[in-house]
This record gives structure tokens, C-alpha cells and sequence, in this order.
């Protein structure tokens, strides 16, 4: 039960950061929503692997009982790391972005920023 | 087995080291001589093996394509080492880090291996975009990292469905499961992803802006190698699942939209880029027809003859001072004229040019509708690249080649002449006016259509993230019904 609970919110939560990603304007909110997607993702992974009963496969751990999968947790550590620089290097463009054109609203970003290619 | 990772290893430790001390250069051609070496001593044996332990050890091999984009990268790492002096020591470090993670990619046979990679490629990739902090950069740069995120989030979901079914991340398993809904969706999920990385239109709207406004060194490498990293990911995964299909109808998506909107464009570096996003197409209908020979050889021709042209369109734009192709006529020097005439006729098809002869490698072995489609595209590249034409002829006298661009041509010409030598069929009479006549009619086809009052829509981020969405959905759709 848990592990369905778990995918149908990691898939959930992607669609939600996507739907923000596409329908606000906002620069900052859109980093959000791409973040609220990737943390979806991990969500999704997490709850695939769930085996219910699992115990943690450290040493000495009970003969016979069913052992957690370690690799989907390794594979998490890796892409929240990997969202983590992604995120880190956007947020620090957002802040150059806003601090050069004095808005946040992608559009006028967008179009402020080709105008100064043209010169 | 040791002595490629030895040699993948060597570029991310001098990659490091050349962050902290300042002759970062000569660090860097250190790793371009260790990855050589290495090169020269696994490439024979064409070797496989596995990292790691037990069941979890991740899968590697060296094929042909890994011992095609190895040979590619060492090569454009060359060139640029040879073009780019004295820039600060974090482009070189990053350059250097981000030719090892090609050269770890291609060897790789793991889908979340592959995740990996990608992923580092891309924040290489943005950091190196993004590096002059020039406005139109770090958006472009930005509009690539919100894209390629969402891409590679579709991946990640496609690794979580594909594990849960097969219980193991090696391609080699992948190919071996019986296909049912999950697998159908994971496949579905990962050929989106790799998509968005890979610069297939649609999929991809970051390219033209992102290669477009990249320092000229930074768009060659992106362009002629990066880019392509998606490309492999793809053949790799459709290889496993049995997707040529897929990739085929991409390719022709790509293929057609990417000389459409290039016939029009009028900036020449994101001109060039919108020539990449096509000049994909042939690839994937390689690698979907399953003549991967003739899509490695021509992800090589492609990756010499772009980079030669990026390098050539940055100084024109500095001899010019402007980055409209109208604008550039009448006042470039000889030697840059001379690189760009060479790119331009190399990619339309010019025999014996590098790109006629991968061109004509690739003809040989699609079915006949192949054929017709790879002829059209071939008179559209020709076509867009006409307008380039009044820039090559008239121009200054002034003589300043530079090493890179001197190299590159080299090979262009030198790899054409040795592949038509050494297969005939590619200087038989049937195949040479092929080629001519795809150019010639690529040249009436340019004067009928400049005039028409046609504009390709402009890309702006919504624009592309609804795109993405739309066509990861209809391919999801289609892999399910596959």
C-alpha cells in the first residue's frame, strides 16, 4: 500500500512542478516548480524499491529476513546531489538575471536579453 | 579493460588539477596525451567488462561507436587547444572535464551509468554558455538547464519503471525482457529524455539560442560532439528495446523543421544551430535504419566540418562586428572567408569533402523512401547554406588562419579524399552527380524561395517547454501502441 501511495505522489508531484513550470511567469517560481518535478522523480524511485518488512542489509542484520534494495537508494543520493548543482547554478543565473534587468518575469527577461545581443 | 578507464580517469584527474594551478593548458594537452595512449592500447581489442561488484557491477564496452566518438574527441580537444590560448584556467579545466565525460559516456552500457553522464555533460555545458556572463548567454544557458532538466527528469521516471520491471539497469537485460506496459513506458519516458538532451527538434528548442550565443570555441564542441551525446543515448536504448522506428520518424522531424527554420535565420551562429538540429536527422535515420556505420561516419564528418564553421563564424563576427549574415559580406578576411567557404561546401555535399562521402556512406545501404528523404535534406542544407554565399566570395584581402581552424580543414578535406578512395562506389559517375545536382538544386531552390514572405515561429521558453511536453507525450503514446 505504502509503495502505491508512494508512486501515485512522486508521479503527482511531477505533474505539479511541470503545471507550474508552464503557467507561471515568474523565473523564480518556475526554478520551483522544476525542483518540485525532480524531487517528484526521487519520490517515484524511492517508492518503487519499498518491499514491505525490509530491513537495511547492514551486517548482522536477521538470517531470512527480506533485505531493503540498496541500489534504488544509491541511485537517489546520486540524482538529489545532481538536482542539487543543477539547482545551485539556476538560482545563481536567476540572481544575475534579476539583478541586470530589474524583473523577474521570464517574457521581458527574454525579449531584454536578445535586445542586448543586437547591439 | 584498465586501460580505457585509466584514460577516462586521466581526463577527470588533470580536469581537477587544472582549477587549482595556473598552466592549465599544458594540463590539459597531458590529458589529451594520457586519453591517447589509452586509446591506442584498448581500441584493438574492442574490449567489455564490468565496474564494480557482484550484481551490482555496472556494464561497459568498447565498440565501434565508442571508438568513433573517442577519436572524435580527442581530435576536437586537440583543435581547441590549438585554437584557444591564454584563456582563464577554469575554460580549460571545464573543457577538459567535459571531454572525459564524453569519453565515459560512449563506453558505458548502463541506463542510470548513462544518467550520469548526460547530466554532467550538461552542467559542463552550462557553465561553459554561460561563461562570458554577457545577458543573452546566461538566459540561453538558463533556457538550456530548465529544458534539459525537464528531459532528464522524464529519463529518471523511465530508469524507475524499467527497474521495477527488469530489476537490473544493464542495457544488455534490457534486451533480453519480454516487452510488456511498464517496460513500453519506461522506453517511452527514456527516448524523451534523451531527446531533450540530444537537440532533436521539438524536444529541444534550447539549441538554437544556447549553441547560437555560446563562445565560438564553446559552440564548436557543443555542436560537433556534445549534442550528439543524446543522440548515442538514444541508439543505444532503441537498440536494446528494438525502437528503430522511432528514431527514423524523429530524425525526419528534426531533419525537415531544422533546414526549415535554418532556410530563414538570419543570425549566423544560430543559423549553424538550426543546421545541427537537421544535420541530427541524418544520424538518427542511421542509427533507426540500423546502418550504424554510416551514422558513426557521418556523427564524425559532422563533428569536423561544424566545428570548422562555428570557429570561422566567431571571427567573422569579431572581423565584422555585427551577427547578421547580410551584414557580414564585404568585410571578412581571406582566411576566415576560406574556413567558412570550406564548412559550407563540405556540408552541402561537395565531393570528395568529408561530408559527401559520409553522406554518400549513409545512401548505400537506406531503403528507397530513405533515399528520397535523405536527397531532400541534402538540397535543403544546400539551400540554406547559399545565403552564406555572398560573405565567402567578396570580402578583405587580410591573411590570419588560425591553428585550430588550419587542422580542421585539413582533415575535412584529407578524411573525404581517403574515404572516397577507399570505398569506389563514392566515385562512381551515379553518386557524383547526385551530389552535385543536390547542391546545384539546393542553390535554384534558395533564389525560388527567399523572397516569400515566410517567418518560422520564434522559440521563446513557454514555447519550448509546451513543445517538449506535447511531443514527450505523443512519443510516450506511440512506444505504448508500438
Amino acid at each position: 500500500m505504502a509503495a502505491q501511495i508512494g508512486t501515485v505522489l512522486g508521479i503527482g508531484l511531477v505533474f505539479l512542478g511541470f503545471g507550474a513550470l508552464l503557467l507561471r511567469r515568474s523565473l523564480i517560481w518556475k526554478l520551483l516548480g522544476l525542483n518540485v518535478a525532480s524531487g517528484g522523480a526521487i519520490v517515484f524511485l524511492v517508492a518503487l524499491s519499498h518491499r514491505p518488512g525490509a530491513v537495511p542489509p547492514l551486517s548482522g542484520y536477521p538470517e531470512g529476513t527480506p533485505s531493503a534494495d540498496p541500489l534504488p537508494q544509491a541511485l537517489v543520493l546520486t540524482a538529489i546531489v545532481i538536482h542539487f548543482a543543477t539547482l545551485a547554478l539556476s538560482l545563481a543565473y536567476a540572481i544575475s538575471l534579476t539583478e541586470r534587468f530589474h524583473t523577474q518575469e521570464t517574457g521581458r527577461i527574454e525579449a531584454a536579453s536578445e535586445e542586448e545581443m543586437e547591439r | 579493460m584498465t586501460a580505457a578507464l585509466l584514460g577516462v580517469l586521466g581526463y577527470f584527474g588533470f580536469g581537477i588539477i587544472c582549477f587549482l594551478i595556473p598552466r592549465a593548458r599544458f594540463l590539459s594537452a597531458l590529458a589529451l596525451v594520457c586519453g591517447t595512449i589509452s586509446f591506442a592500447v584498448w581500441a584493438p581489442g574492442f574490449p567489455r567488462g564490468h565496474l564494480g561488484l557482484g550484481d551490482w557491477a555496472i556494464p561497459w564496452e568498447g565498440d565501434a561507436l565508442a571508438a568513433a566518438f573517442w577519436g572524435l574527441s580527442l581530435f576536437l580537444h586537440a583543435v581547441l587547444l590549438l585554437e584557444e590560448v591564454g584563456k582563464p584556467r577554469h575554460f580549460y579545466a571545464l573543457l577538459t572535464l567535459l571531454f572525459g565525460t564524453v569519453l565515459s559516456l560512449v563506453l558505458s552500457r548502463d541506463l542510470f551509468n548513462l544518467y550520469v553522464s548526460l547530466e554532467l555533460t550538461s552542467l559542463i555545458a552550462f557553465l561553459l554558455v554561460g561563461l562570458e556572463g554577457r545577458a543573452a548567454q546566461v538566459w540561453a544557458s538558463l533556457k538550456y538547464l530548465i529544458l534539459t532538466s525537464c528531459g532528464m527528469i522524464l529519463y529518471l521516471l523511465g530508469v524507475g519503471f524499467i527497474y521495477a520491471r527488469a530489476g537490473s539497469l544493464s542495457l544488455p537485460a534490457l534486451s533480453a525482457m519480454p516487452p510488456d506496459t511498464a517496460i513500453r513506458l519506461g522506453v517511452g519516458l527514456l527516448l524523451a529524455g534523451a531527446a531533450a538532451k540530444g537537440g532533436v527538434f521539438l524536444y529541444a528548442q534550447w539549441l538554437p539560442t544556447a549553441h547560437g550565443y555560446a563562445p565560438s570555441s564553446v559552440s564548436a564542441v557543443l555542436s560537433g560532439l556534445v549534442v550528439k551525446m543524446g543522440i548515442v543515448a538514444m541508439a543505444r536504448i532503441a537498440g536494446a528495446y528494438g525502437a528503430g522506428d522511432v528514431l527514423v520518424a524523429l530524425g525526419l522531424i528534426t531533419g525537415f523543421l531544422g533546414i526549415y527554420h535554418a532556410f530563414w535565420e538570419k543570425r549566423i551562429k544560430v543559423f549553424l544551430a538550426y543546421s545541427t538540429m537537421s544535420q541530427l536527422g541524418y544520424m538518427l535515420l542511421g542509427f533507426g535504419g540500423g546502418d550504424w556505420g554510416g551514422a558513426l561516419t557521418y556523427a564524425v564528418a559532422h563533428g569536423l566540418f561544424k566545428p570548422l564553421l562555428f570557429l570561422a563564424a566567431g571571427r567573422a563576427e569579431d572581423e565584422a562586428g555585427t551577427h547578421l549574415i547580410q551584414r557580414l559580406a564585404g568585410k571578412l578576411m581571406l582566411s576566415t572567408r576560406l574556413g567558412l567557404g570550406l564548412g559550407t561546401v563540405a556540408i552541402a555535399g561537395l565531393p570528395p569533402l568529408a561530408g559527401y562521402a559520409a553522406k554518400g556512406l549513409l545512401f548505400l545501404n537506406l531503403p528507397p523512401w530513405g533515399k528520397w528523404a535523405l536527397f531532400a535534406l541534402s538540397v535543403g542544407t544546400a539551400a540554406s547554406f547559399s545565403k552564406l554565399l555572398p560573405t565567402i566570395v567578396r570580402g578583405r584581402k587580410g591573411w590570419k588562419p588560425t591553428w585550430g581552424q588550419f587542422t580542421l580543414g585539413l582533415v575535412v578535406v584529407g578524411g573525404g579524399v581517403a574515404l572516397c578512395i577507399g570505398k569506389a562506389s563514392l566515385l562512381a559517375p551515379s553518386s557524383l552527380i547526385s551530389g552535385l545536382g543536390a547542391i546545384a538544386a539546393g542553390y535554384v531552390v534558395f533564389h525560388l524561395l527567399r523572397k516569400l514572405p515566410f517567418r518560422p515561429p520564434h522559440w521563446r521558453l513557454d514555447e519550448s517547454l509546451l513543445a517538449l511536453f506535447l511531443a514527450g507525450c505523443a512519443l510516450l503514446f506511440w512506444v505504448l501502441l508500438h
